[in-house]
């Protein structure tokens, strides 16, 4: 049962396609798995169609649809097939969701005892701040330190803070004022994607990863 | 006007009478479609000029389903519908026109390919269409490199042809959407467009309603989460 979803503001912005694309794969992973936001962004796009509908027309070239007629005839280039995602980072049992298909997806590396993370590399958005956490019962989420909103999605275990307990399917947004630093639960080791609204810092990224873990 | 307040708010979202506006009945395209799309008795907006009324969004997907077995004159009369207004859409995102022209036109080729995936029981036309521009639009803003999956078209996972109160049902969604988004006061509805259309959809509200870009996030998230019970409410 999931629990916790992404604001109407983030559901919005990722169906008129203006969410930052880190933030986007969180959000569509999330979305991938709830019906309820499903329908939300279902009608959301809808909007946008009635909008586009609604909006003042600009006229095309004179000769645009002759253009585009001669087109149709010649066969779609083949789909690239997409790379599958590159094979399951090493050492993650998990089955990685649907978003993250065709994306880049880093190994496992050391971050802190008992914290482990993967980068996960969006083409076209190189710089794009999304990340994969594998962390240990009791241990605490690195804290990203950073001005814009964090979206942090649940991929198997769970973890906890002062505001609820997220288990699977369950995608927390917190600003990036908030200090938020939840702790996985005892149960075992949890996986997570997170990105973080703006870009990797070049240098300081891994500084800012290294605040205290517990 | 200096702020969505909740009031406001609710007023965006309470559908107001279109009095100005004078409506008939008139059918729009004349191409015969399947037995099982029903016409709609659609309100067609008629302007002072001697202009195509609006077409209904039942009308749309039912070009589209044309299009998908390659009936090219249903493709010109989508073309000629769509391709200005998703010029108008990435031009409105920042784009140059040359490149809003190609985009178009790239948006269309694709309306072309992927016709017989369209769905209409799951989305309209026009949002069928919205979700294809969007995602080229993502893609051009990037470069390069595919877009991130942004989840597939409404209409690529279509199984079997849906039955038909499905499709009027979709087809009504939008036509409803697009009636709530037209009754919107004129601010309101600017802020709605510029959250789908700007390309830095806060800055830009932030500019038009001079509030702090800190305050627009709050804002934006009420004025959200009202269209969201507006939209709940459209289909109950
Ligand atoms: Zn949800």
């Amino acid at each position: 049962m999931i629990e916790f979803h992404p604001t109407d503001d983030s559901l919005a912005r990722l169906a008129a396609g203006t969410l930052e694309a880190g933030p986007t794969i969180v959000v569509r992973t999330h979305v991938d798995g709830c019906e309820r936001c499903r329908n939300a962004v279902g009608r959301l796009e809808a909007v946008g169609g009635a909008l586009l509908n609604a909006i003042e027309p600009v006229a095309m070239q004179a000769d645009a649809y002759a253009l585009l007629e001669a087109r149709l005839d010649r066969p779609a280039p083949a789909t690239k097939a997409v790379a599958p995602a590159r094979a399951v980072p090493a050492n993650g049992p998990i089955e990685l969701p649907a978003a993250l298909e065709g994306l880049e997806i880093g190994r496992w590396r050391w971050l802190a005892p008992g914290v482990r993370r993967s980068r996960v590399t969006i083409p076209g958005a190189p710089d794009a701040d999304l990340v994969m956490y594998r962390i240990g019962p009791n241990r605490r989420l690195p804290h990203h330190g950073h001005a814009g909103s964090e979206y942090t999605q649940v991929l198997s275990g769970s973890f906890f803070d002062e505001t609820g307990h997220y288990r699977p399917g369950d995608l927390v947004e917190a600003d990036g004022d908030v200090d938020h630093q939840p702790r996985v639960g005892p149960e075992g080791e949890c996986i997570c994607l997170a990105a973080v609204e703006g870009r990797m810092l070049p240098n300081g990224f891994f500084g800012r990863m290294m605040r205290p873990f517990v | 006007m200096t702020a969505l307040s909740a009031p406001a708010m609710i007023a965006m979202m309470r559908p107001v009478a279109t009095a100005s506006r004078k409506v008939h009945h008139a059918t729009f395209w004349s191409g015969a479609g399947p037995d099982r799309l029903r016409r709609l008795p659609g309100k067609r907006l008629v302007t002072g000029r001697d202009e195509l009324a609006a077409p209904t969004a039942a009308e749309l997907s039912h070009l589209v389903l044309r299009v998908a077995r390659s009936d090219r004159q249903a493709f010109e009369q989508l073309f000629r519908h769509f391709a200005p207004r998703v010029k108008a859409y990435i031009l409105r995102g920042g784009a140059e026109p040359g490149l809003a022209e190609e985009v178009a036109q790239e948006t269309l080729l694709a309306v072309w390919r992927k016709a017989s995936g369209f769905d209409p029981a799951k989305a309209g036309a026009a949002t069928w269409i919205f979700t294809i521009a969007r995602n080229l639009r993502i893609d051009r803003a990037r470069r390069k490199g595919p877009p991130p999956t942004l989840g597939e078209d409404p209409s690529q996972q279509a199984e079997a042809p849906p039955p038909a109160d499905e499709v009027i049902a979709a087809a009504e969604r939008d036509d409803r959407v697009r009636r709530l988004v037209e009754t919107l006061p004129a601010e309101q509805a600017e802020v709605l467009r510029l959250s789908f259309f700007a390309e830095e959809p806060q800055t830009e509200i932030a500019a038009l309603l001079g509030i702090p870009l800190g305050t627009v996030k709050s804002r934006v998230r009420l004025a959200m989460a009202r269209l969201r019970t507006a939209l709940e409410d459209l289909e109950r």
